[in-house]
C-alpha cells in the first residue's frame, strides 16, 4: 500500500471519528433540553416523541452534511497527498535512473528547505560522491594504463636490441623471444583496457559516417577464412543483404572480426562458422554461428565482462588477451545497437548483433571505391 | 653493442639527421642507440622548448617526437613548426594510441604517427621512409632474388613460374616487397595491407604470411619471406 493511500485512508477514519464524535456531542447538546423544556411546560406525553424526532433530525442533519463534507475532505485529502508526495516520486524515479554514466546530474530542489528538500540535497550529495569516486576509479585506470606503457615501451626496445646480437647464443635466444612474446601480450591487455576505460569514461569519439554493412561482412568472411584454413574450419556467409548503418566503419570492421575470430578459437576441428546479415524490423542483424562446444547457460550473461574466461582456470589453450568480447559490446553500445549470444543445446552458439538502420527509404549509401 | 643487418647498406646513403624529442631517459636512449645503429645521426632533447630552439636551429632530416612532454607538449610543438613553414618530417610518439589522436596529431601536421609501445624496427622503418619521401623509385616490376611481382599486371613469379594470389596476398606481397631488406612490424602491415588502424587481436597477418610463404617459398630451397620472431617480417635473400 503507497504511503498516500495509506495517510488518505487515516484520514477518512480520522474524520469519521470526528463526525461520530460531533454527532454524539450534538445530541447530548441538542437531546437532553426538550427534556428539560418539557419539564419547565409539563409537556409529560410528548417527550418520546419529540426525543425520537430530535434524534431522527441530529442524525440527518449529521448525514446530509456529514456526508458531502467526508468525500470533500476525502477528495482533498487525496489531492493534498498527491502534491505533498509528488517530490518522493520524482526522488525515486531519478534515483531509479541513476547509473554509472549519469552520475554527474542533480536533481532539481525546491529549495524551501522541508524535509523533501532535505532529502533530496542528501541525494544530491550522495551521487556527488559517487560520482567523484567512479571517476576517480577512471582516472586511476586511465593513468596505470599510461604508466604501464613507458616500463613496456623501454622493455621491448631492450629486448628487441638485445636480439640484434647475431653473437647471442641459442638458449639465450629462446628466452629472450619469449619474453619479448610476453611484453607483446602484455601491451596488447594494456591497450584493450585504456580503450575500455577510455570508452567508458566517453573520450572515444565515433565516426558517424554511413558505412556498407554488406561489404563490411563480405570482407570480415575473408578474413575468417585465412584465420580458419590452419584449424580445418568452413567460414561462410549464409545472407548478406545490402544494408547501410550510420557510424565508424573501423570500430564495426573490428567488431566483426572480432565476433568471428570468437567464433573460430572456441570452435571444434572441422567445425563451421556461418556469417549472415538481415534486415529485420528497423535494425540490421547481424549473427555469427559456430559449431562450438556451445557455453552454459549459467555463465552466458558474464561473457561480456573482461578477463572473464568460460573455463575458470584461465587456461591459455585459447590465446587472447579476454577484453575482446567487452570491446565487442562498447562497440555495439556506441552504435546505439544490441548484442547477445545465445547457445542451443547441441553447441550451436550464436552471437547476434543488431544496430539501427539509417533512413531506411533513401537509397543506400554513396558508392565506396 | 651489437651491430645491425642493414647498418652497412644505410651508411651508403647520406648521413640522415635525427631529431629524438623525449622526456623518459631510457626510451630516448635506446630509441637513440637504434637509430644510431642503423646509420643515423641522432640529437635527443628531453623537454619541449629545448626541442623548439634545437629544431629552429638545426635543419633536421626528421623529428621523432612524444606528445606528451614537459615544457610545450609535443602537438603544440608541431603546430608551432608548421606556422613557420618549418617542413622538416615529423613522426609522432604517443603512449595514448587513440584513433583521435592520430587524427589530431596528423591534422596538426605530423607526417606519420607511432603508438606506444612500438616495436623499435617499426619506428626505424618509418624514421627511413620519412627521410626517403618522395625520393623512393617507383619500378612497375618489383624484385627480390628470382621472385617478381608486377604491379601493373598484378603478377607475380618465382623463377619464372606465376603464382596465383588473392587480392589481400596481393597487398601483402607487395607491402613487404616494397619494404624488402626492412624489417616490417605487424602493427604496420596491418595498417599497410589491411587498412586497420587497432590492433585486432587475431593472429591475422601471421595466417596470411604463413599462407604466402607456401605459395612462394614451400618448393625453393632458398626461403625470402623470414620470421623476426615477436616483431614481424622480412623479405629479403637468405644470407
Amino acid at each position: 500500500m503507497s504511503i498516500r493511500t495509506r495517510l488518505t485512508l487515516w484520514y477518512a477514519g480520522i474524520m469519521f471519528v470526528s463526525l461520530v464524535a460531533m454527532g454524539i456531542l450534538s445530541y447530548h447538546a441538542f437531546g437532553p433540553e426538550p427534556q428539560t423544556s418539557g419539564h419547565t411546560f409539563g409537556d409529560r406525553p410528548k417527550p418520546d416523541e419529540s426525543d425520537e424526532s430530535d434524534l431522527g433530525e441530529v442524525f440527518r442533519i449529521i448525514f446530509w452534511c456529514g456526508v458531502p463534507a467526508i468525500l470533500l475532505a476525502l477528495g482533498g485529502g487525496w489531492w493534498m497527498m498527491r502534491r505533498a508526495l509528488a517530490p518522493v516520486a520524482a526522488l525515486s524515479r531519478a534515483a531509479a535512473g541513476v547509473n554509472e554514466h549519469n552520475l554527474g546530474e542533480r536533481l532539481p530542489r525546491t529549495g524551501n528547505g522541508d524535509e523533501l528538500d532535505r532529502l533530496t540535497e542528501v541525494f544530491n550529495a550522495m551521487t556527488e560522491r559517487l560520482n567523484q569516486s567512479f571517476a576517480r576509479i577512471r582516472e586511476f585506470t586511465l593513468h596505470a594504463s599510461h604508466e604501464l606503457k613507458t616500463p613496456l615501451t623501454v622493455m621491448h626496445g631492450e629486448l628487441e636490441t638485445a636480439l640484434q646480437d647475431q653473437a647471442l647464443a641459442a638458449p639465450q635466444r629462446e628466452q629472450l623471444e619469449s619474453e619479448l612474446d610476453e611484453v607483446q601480450r602484455l601491451a596488447k591487455i594494456v591497450d584493450g583496457l585504456t580503450l575500455l576505460t577510455k570508452a567508458d569514461a566517453g573520450q572515444i569519439a565515433l565516426a558517424r559516417q554511413p558505412v556498407r554493412l554488406d561489404e563490411l561482412l563480405r570482407e570480415a568472411c575473408a578474413d575468417a577464412q585465412s584465420l580458419a584454413r590452419p584449424h580445418d574450419i568452413q567460414v561462410s556467409v549464409t545472407a548478406c543483404e545490402e544494408l547501410t548503418v550510420t557510424g565508424d566503419r573501423h570500430r564495426l570492421r573490428q567488431l566483426l572480426l572480432n565476433l568471428s575470430d570468437n567464433a573460430i578459437k572456441y570452435n571444434q576441428r572441422k567445425g563451421t562458422v556461418t556469417l549472415s546479415l538481415r534486415r529485420v524490423a528497423e535494425s540490421a542483424e547481424v549473427a555469427i554461428t559456430n559449431t562450438g562446444p556451445g557455453i552454459p547457460a549459467a555463465i552466458l550473461p558474464r561473457v561480456f565482462d573482461p578477463f572473464f574466461r568460460a573455463d575458470a582456470s584461465h587456461s591459455q589453450a585459447v590465446e587472447g588477451c579476454g577484453l575482446g568480447l567487452s570491446i565487442a559490446r562498447w562497440i555495439v553500445s556506441a552504435h546505439g545497437g544490441t548484442i547477445q549470444i545465445a547457445s542451443q543445446p547441441n553447441g550451436l552458439t550464436t552471437a547476434t548483433v543488431r544496430l539501427p538502420l539509417t533512413a531506411p527509404s533513401l537509397p543506400s549509401g554513396p558508392p565506396r571505391h | 653493442m651489437s651491430c645491425s643487418l642493414s647498418a652497412g647498406k644505410s651508411i651508403k646513403l647520406r648521413l640522415m639527421r635525427v631529431l629524438v624529442v623525449e622526456d623518459e631517459k631510457k626510451t630516448a636512449s635506446f630509441i637513440r642507440k637504434a637509430l644510431q645503429a642503423e646509420g643515423f645521426a641522432v640529437d635527443v632533447c628531453h623537454n619541449g622548448d629545448e626541442a623548439w630552439a634545437a629544431a629552429r636551429a638545426t635543419p633536421f632530416d626528421a623529428i621523432v617526437l612524444d606528445i606528451m612532454l614537459p615544457g610545450r607538449d609535443g602537438l603544440s610543438l608541431l603546430r608551432q613548426l608548421r606556422e613557420r613553414q618549418n617542413a622538416t618530417p615529423v613522426l609522432l610518439l604517443s603512449a595514448r594510441g587513440e584513433v583521435n589522436e592520430r587524427v589530431e596529431g596528423l591534422n596538426a601536421g605530423a607526417d606519420d604517427y607511432l603508438p606506444k609501445p612500438f616495436v623499435i624496427a617499426e619506428l626505424i622503418a618509418r624514421v627511413r621512409a620519412l627521410g626517403r619521401r618522395g625520393s623512393e623509385t617507383k619500378s612497375p616490376v618489383l624484385r627480390v632474388a628470382d621472385l617478381t611481382l608486377d604491379t601493373v599486371t598484378r603478377e607475380a613469379r618465382r623463377g619464372g613460374v606465376a603464382i596465383e594470389l588473392t587480392a589481400r596476398e596481393y597487398r601483402l606481397l607487395e607491402f613487404l616487397m616494397r619494404s624488402a631488406g626492412r624489417i616490417c612490424g605487424r602493427m604496420a602491415i596491418l595498417e599497410k595491407v589491411w587498412d586497420y588502424d587497432f590492433d585486432p587481436g587475431s593472429n591475422l597477418v601471421d595466417v596470411n604470411v604463413m599462407r604466402l610463404r607456401e605459395k612462394i617459398d614451400a618448393e625453393f630451397d632458398s626461403k625470402l619471406l623470414h620470421t623476426v620472431r615477436g616483431i614481424g617480417y622480412v623479405m629479403k635473400e637468405s644470407p
